[in-house]
């Protein structure tokens, strides 16, 4: 049969985001796929070199729009690190706290775009309601809904305003109540599982050999997590689980997605129990003036798509010499998603996709 | 974490080895590799036999004032992938959290004039784009990369964007600023 060339994206209902694949079709069989990103590079970590360490901060966040506190946190832990500053025992769990909520709303994020793509219009409308549900604390927390800039390097800008955490239980409770709902109607129904069931499959042996993390290596059984191996913040202080499947396809990871999302709420919980009083910030130099020592670090954390990372170079100037992120869609996106087309349904694509989680703006930074 | 036995047996390791290398561990215990540019793919691949398995970034840094390129090479491993029953067989038994989690970090440095390397793609599947990136961004060559074609830019650089001697203000004026306004063009 012959061979065609199908451009897929960016302005595509199935691709969510800026992104566009070339595929090459015979019949309605990807024979081969290539990725195009680029649309949404910024040259954030150029300009990073150009401003103070503390004037990063508005940037880096802006570099993942569905899960920006992660940047903000991993950047904070490599200005740490080079500079030698130490956070006090309640901003640990107070960033904990946060980014399990910034969890919780990412993943309601993608759960909007996952169920929107596969046409289950309700449920991504739940979805979107209940993140804006999250947004209205975050808005209460740090005045922003979507970019909060709230950690800074020495601990957070602020502490929990009066009434904070009753507040937050109680917006928690009323999306947890709706898990039955989401269950009956998604995550349990046979027109999911039909859809995503042996749908865009990554081995174990091709995830390990590839670099994946987050979701599509937990799908393969792999129970690797940096909040549990390198733990940081306070996410060595209460117990949790690691979820993880074992049949590393779409309908694997989109249900890890789900049973991470219960297990940020539970963990928020505990760590709300277990929050000491006492400070929340030490204090850093002038910040007009703050030069960091030379020097370079590899720092880590679990964002909501897997391992994010972030190489930062100090010349012992007043701003970072290279900045550069390891972002986990850059792996998904471009390597293994390229392997996982292969021999796919053109209308599996946007499917697969969207079941690795990857998002545009991370890959191009 | 304190990985420095850990990292002391494997810079033992390297030493006897290879001979044009230099080992350094860092106060917190971290790696850190110099090697040229020919045994940087060997050491590479020793390193991934011996369970730092898992390339989590391949970053490229233009230190313009000793006038080199350094490529860096950040390795660390999956928990537990090397403590298998039969690790030939099996890529991944589950273990306790141990040290080899640390992040090495495995660097070369090239002349910033010609700069090129072979591509490590042969060892890490995932080095693909990365080394396309550098490749777009610093202008590094990468021998024996199938496809070292544009990832990001749609336009052609006299200096690649990400080096130090690219000035971007300098770049956004004679780009931007020379759009006529509106009123002048009808």
């Amino acid at each position: 049969m012959r061979e065609l060339e199908l451009y897929f994206g960016p302005q595509h209902l199935g691709m969510v985001g800026n992104l566009s694949i070339t595929l090459t079709v015979e019949g309605d069989r990807v024979v081969n796929a290539a990725m195009n990103p680029g649309y949404l590079h910024r040259g954030f970590e150029k300009l990073m070199e150009q401003r103070s360490w503390i004037k990063n901060f508005p940037m880096v966040c802006r570099m993942n729009i569905l899960d920006p506190d992660s940047m903000e946190m991993i950047y904070a832990m490599a200005v740490e690190k080079l500079a030698g500053i130490e956070v006090p025992e309640r901003a640990h769990y107070i960033r904990s706290i946060y980014l399990e909520l910034a969890r919780a709303g990412s993943h309601l994020f993608g759960l909007w775009a996952y169920s929107n793509m596969l046409g289950f219009d309700t449920v991504a409308q739940w979805a979107m309601y209940h993140r804006d549900l999250i947004l209205d604390r975050f808005e209460e927390l740090t005045g922003g809904r979507v970019y909060h800039i709230y950690i800074w390097p020495g601990g957070v800008r602020r502490d929990f305003p009066e009434g904070f955490e009753d507040r937050l239980v109680s917006t928690l409770h009323s999306i947890g109540g709706c898990v039955p709902d989401y269950d009956a109607t998604f995550f349990n129904n046979r027109l999911f599982a039909d859809r995503a069931r042996g749908i865009g499959v990554v081995t174990r042996e091709d995830a390990l050999a590839m670099g994946a993390v987050g979701q599509v290596l937990r799908a393969t059984g792999v129970d690797d997590d940096v909040r549990k191996i390198d733990p940081y913040a306070a996410y060595d202080k209460v117990p949790w689980d690691v979820h993880t499947s074992e049949d590393g396809d779409a309908y694997s990871r989109v249900w890890i997605v789900r049973n991470e999302m219960i297990e940020s709420v539970h963990m928020i919980f505990k760590l709300l129990d277990a929050m000491p009083k006492g400070e929340v910030y030490n204090r850093i130099p002038n910040p007009f003036k703050w030069r960091i020592p030379e020097g370079e670090t590899y720092v880590r954390c679990e964002s909501s798509r897997g391992e994010l990372g972030l190489y930062l170079v100090s010349d012992g100037g007043d701003k970072p010499y290279r900045a550069h992120f390891r972002t986990p869609s850059y792996t998904h996106g471009l390597t293994i998603l390229e392997k996982a087309l292969k021999g796919a349904s053109i209308s599996d694509v946007g499917n697969i996709m969207m079941s690795l989680y990857v998002v545009a703006p991370e890959i191009d930074r | 974490m304190n990985d420095s036995p850990m990292n002391g047996q494997l810079k033992k390791k390297l030493d006897s080895v290879f001979r044009d290398i230099e080992t350094d561990v860092s106060d917190d215990g971290r790696l850190t590799i110099h090697a040229t540019k020919e045994s940087v793919l060997t050491v590479l691949s020793l390193l991934k036999d011996e369970g730092w398995s898992f390339l989590q970034l391949v970053s490229c840094v233009d230190w313009i004032k000793q006038d080199e390129i350094e490529i860096v090479y950040v390795l660390s491993s999956y928990v537990g992938v090397e403590d298998g029953p039969d690790a030939k067989g099996e890529p991944y038994a589950k273990g306790e959290p141990d040290a080899k989690r640390e992040s090495i970090l495995l660097k070369t440095r090239l002349p910033r004039s010609e700069p090129s390397v072979l591509t490590a793609i042969h060892v890490f599947a995932n080095a693909e784009p990365y080394e396309r990136e550098i490749h777009e961004l610093f202008g590094v060559h990468f021998e024996g990369h199938p496809r070292l074609t544009p990832l990001f830019l749609d336009r052609e650089y006299k200096i690649p964007p990400f080096r130090k001697d690219f000035d971007t203000e300098q770049y956004v004026k004679d780009v931007f600023d020379s759009v006529p306004p509106i009123d002048e063009e009808s």
